[in-house]
């Protein structure tokens, strides 16, 4: 350790996180079901063949969620008897994240390729797929942009896409993150980690590593029903089964505060969608 | 200003509706957007209670007293909706965890993943209509959807927020768009979406239109042979809308259709609106008229115009007679969400027709003329005028989202005849809001 104290070491001795959050807290987080203009609302445009949509930020990461279907399947054989088949592509903007501007191809990207890879598997625990055989239900994830947490902030925007669409959920999936570093000599939980608290939990390139107590651990849970979804974390646990336990149930206490916000965000569209009927709301024309 | 009634049913998915203790008998009976599953065994007997809120399992390893701050949320959270029989009524008790570390496949690490693939699944069995009493122990039903409630007697539903899915019955009457023709059957998609949009086929399920389900031209009854299958586009092609009946619905969901009624078929010489599928109810007849509003009328203003224009319309046009049929509007409601809205023919197409061949001829050949001859005549500037308000009306209930029927969209019709409103006019947002005030004094 240098002599000098940085400004974050003063506010980590008061429990005060770099962007003033306190320690299990999570970022300020806004919904915004049927961002998108959807077929549901009746419009004939050909680009509006959705049938769901949420816009969701986390602090200063956003996600856009696009959920179209039940619909056919292009091909036979991609078919499934007894299920729908549950279609999932995360996508980056080229301006998303601060660090690199090159354009990622989400098709050869690995980051990405893993994180679609475990949101299909998130969403396919909530989803009651067995409603709809042979058919497609295909959900599309835009990172607008990337202030880390990006995996969290697609499953919640999932959710609510889902949710707009009217799809059979078996119940809410929230995600939330929770992490754990040694920093100014106190152990640490923290929830909700932005792109820099990240970075030091899992060692500078993101990639793993870290020293070997610390942890980043995205957690995605049903919360009405308590059931772990999704935890993944590529830290190595040196042997310290409790930290992991701490860690995880932060991060299921944050799941929780996510869940708050999204309930909130959809009674609210209910309500807007109420108000309406009774004339109460405005009525925007590009609301298609 | 906010609804208390909405605020007490609005269910989120997975929010429990109801909890039935008995073995025998359930308590209730199982509706939309909602699902059945059973109790895990280990939280018999203390459903309200959260006294046993530290059976919080870890699979892989243990991890306890994570529930006890989650059972004060979700306290605070139900408490809105308190009343009969378990409503709101979280058990807080049912908390399984399952943390598998370090066994995922994908990743050689400390990656875990733990899919809820517990014991509750194998409850899951959704697609029927009632419940059906499963084996023994008790049973929660969970709302699926996001939305309100509804309850008769037993009978427990949600009714979603945004039911953007079509989900078909038998008799429904529905307005489709040919996207395919092949393997002797027409492939008709139900959002009306137009082919050219990239093969994506909307976010419904295309429906099956089999070459037997359509009447042949003449009306003649026979098995369909291979020309029939070669002839397939002279009856429909690409792009055609057309009016059909839900003949049969597949175990997955499929629609078949039909069109094997007079009143089916093509559509020609009108204008197609789309809404969301809720808005139509199912009602007798789908097939409405909307009498005296295709124009004709003395009305303030703007419509000078259009009347003197009617005079140089070439006398394609016949609707220019004192006949009563002239200022009718005839619009389909389909349950898909789709609406047409053409002129009514004039009776007295029919009767000239019927005095131009014999006697014997079938209904049939007379009513396949009248539809050619309705295709192929112009509408007048003032029809055209009377369809147009009729359908920025059937906008204006969409943009409020109010239930479209018959009454609602000539109560809207006529609010802006009264108000003297332009046609283009009808879709500004303080028109919309003015035009549909009728709909809200329930």
């Amino acid at each position: 350790m240098a002599s000098s104290t940085r400004r974050t070491d003063i506010l980590s001795l008061i429990h005060i996180r770099s962007d003033g959050r306190r320690p299990h807290e999570i970022r300020h987080m806004s919904c915004h079901l049927g961002a998108l203009p959807s077929t549901a609302c009746g419009s004939a445009l050909p680009t509006s063949a959705c049938s769901g949509s949420a816009l969701v930020s986390m602090g200063l990461t956003q996600v856009l969620c696009v959920v179209r279907g039940p619909c056919d399947i292009g091909r036979r054989s991609d078919e499934l008897p007894d299920r729908a088949t549950l279609d999932v592509s995360m996508r980056t903007t080229p301006f998303s994240s601060p660090g690199d501007r090159r354009n990622v191809n989400p098709s050869t990207d690995r980051r990405l390729i893993e994180q679609s890879h475990l949101l299909q598997k998130v969403l396919s625990a909530s989803i009651l797929l067995h409603l709809y055989p042979k058919s497609k239900i295909s959900v599309t994830v835009m990172v607008l942009a990337d202030d880390g947490g990006r995996l969290e902030a697609a499953i919640n925007a999932a959710t609510l896409a889902l949710m707009d669409a009217g799809i059979p959920l078996k119940d809410m999936v929230c995600a939330c993150s929770a992490g754990r570093w040694n920093a100014g000599g106190s152990d640490d939980i923290v929830v909700d980690l932005n792109r820099r608290e990240i970075q030091t939990a899992t060692g500078m390139g993101g990639g793993g590593g870290g020293t070997s107590d610390t942890i980043y651990l995205p957690v995605a849970t049903m919360p009405q029903r308590g059931t772990i979804v999704l935890s993944q974390c590529e830290s190595r646990l040196s042997g310290d089964a409790d930290a992991f336990a701490q860690v995880l149930e932060a991060a299921m206490v944050g799941c929780q505060m996510v869940m708050d916000v999204m309930a909130a965000a959809v009674r609210e569209r209910g309500m807007g969608l109420w108000k309406a009927k009774e004339g109460k709301a405005n009525v925007m024309l590009n609301d298609w | 200003m906010s609804n208390p009634l909405l605020h007490h049913h609005f269910v989120l998915p997975g929010q429990v509706l109801a909890t039935s203790h008995s073995e025998s008998d359930g308590g209730f009976l199982r509706g939309h957007g909602t699902y059945i599953e059973l109790v895990p065994d280990d939280d018999d007997e203390n459903d309200n209670d959260d006294d046993d809120e530290d059976q919080a399992l870890g699979g892989g390893r243990g991890v306890a007293g994570t529930s006890s701050s989650f059972g004060k949320l979700k306290k605070k959270s139900s408490s809105g909706g308190g009343g009969a029989e378990g409503w709101g009524n979280f058990d807080t008790s049912n908390v399984v965890m399952q943390t598998a570390v370090g066994d995922d496949n994908h990743r050689g690490g400390g990656s875990a993943m733990a899919d809820t693939n517990d014991d509750n699944d194998n409850t899951n069995n959704d697609q029927q209509q009632e419940a059906p009493l499963l084996s023994k122990g008790p049973q929660r039903l969970i709302a699926s959807v996001a939305g309100t409630v509804e309850r008769v007697n037993k009978l427990i539903s949600v009714i979603p927020l945004s039911p953007s899915i079509y989900n078909g019955q038998v008799g429904d009457l529905v307005i489709g768009r040919i996207v395919g023709v092949g393997g002797s059957r027409w492939k008709v998609s139900l959002t009306c979406s137009s082919p050219s949009s990239s093969g994506s086929s909307g976010s419904m399920k295309e429906g099956q239109l089999p070459l037997s389900g359509v009447n042949l031209p003449g009306g003649v009854q026979r098995i369909r042979t291979s020309e029939d299958v070669l002839a397939m586009r002279s009856l429909y092609r690409e792009g055609d809308l057309l009016t059909c009946e839900v003949q049969q619905v597949q175990k997955d969901g499929t629609l078949i259709l039909h069109t094997r009624s007079l009143r089916y078929g093509k559509l020609e010489n009108g204008v197609l609106v789309t809404v969301p599928p809720h808005l139509v109810g199912r009602r007798k007849n789908h097939f409405v008229t909307l009498r005296g509003l295709g124009g004709k009328k003395k009305r303030g203003g703007n419509t000078d115009i259009s009347d003197s224009m009617n005079v140089d319309n070439e006398g394609v046009d016949e609707d220019g007679d004192e006949n009563e049929d002239g200022s009718n509007v005839d619009v389909y409601l389909g349950l898909n969400g789709g609406i047409w809205i053409q002129r009514t023919v004039p009776s007295r197409w029919e009767n000239a027709i019927r005095a131009d061949q014999d006697e014997r001829a079938p209904l049939a050949e007379t009513l396949q003329k009248l539809r050619q001859r309705h295709a192929s005549t112009r509408v007048s500037t003032s029809m055209r005028e009377g369809i147009a308000r009729v359908r920025n009306s059937i906008d204006c209930l969409r943009l409020v989202h109010c239930q479209i029927s018959p009454e609602s969209i000539e109560l809207v019709a006529r609010a802006s005849l009264d108000a003297g409103v332009r046609v283009a006019d009808m879709l500004l947002p303080e028109w919309v809001v003015k035009l549909t005030e009728g709909t809200r004094r329930h």
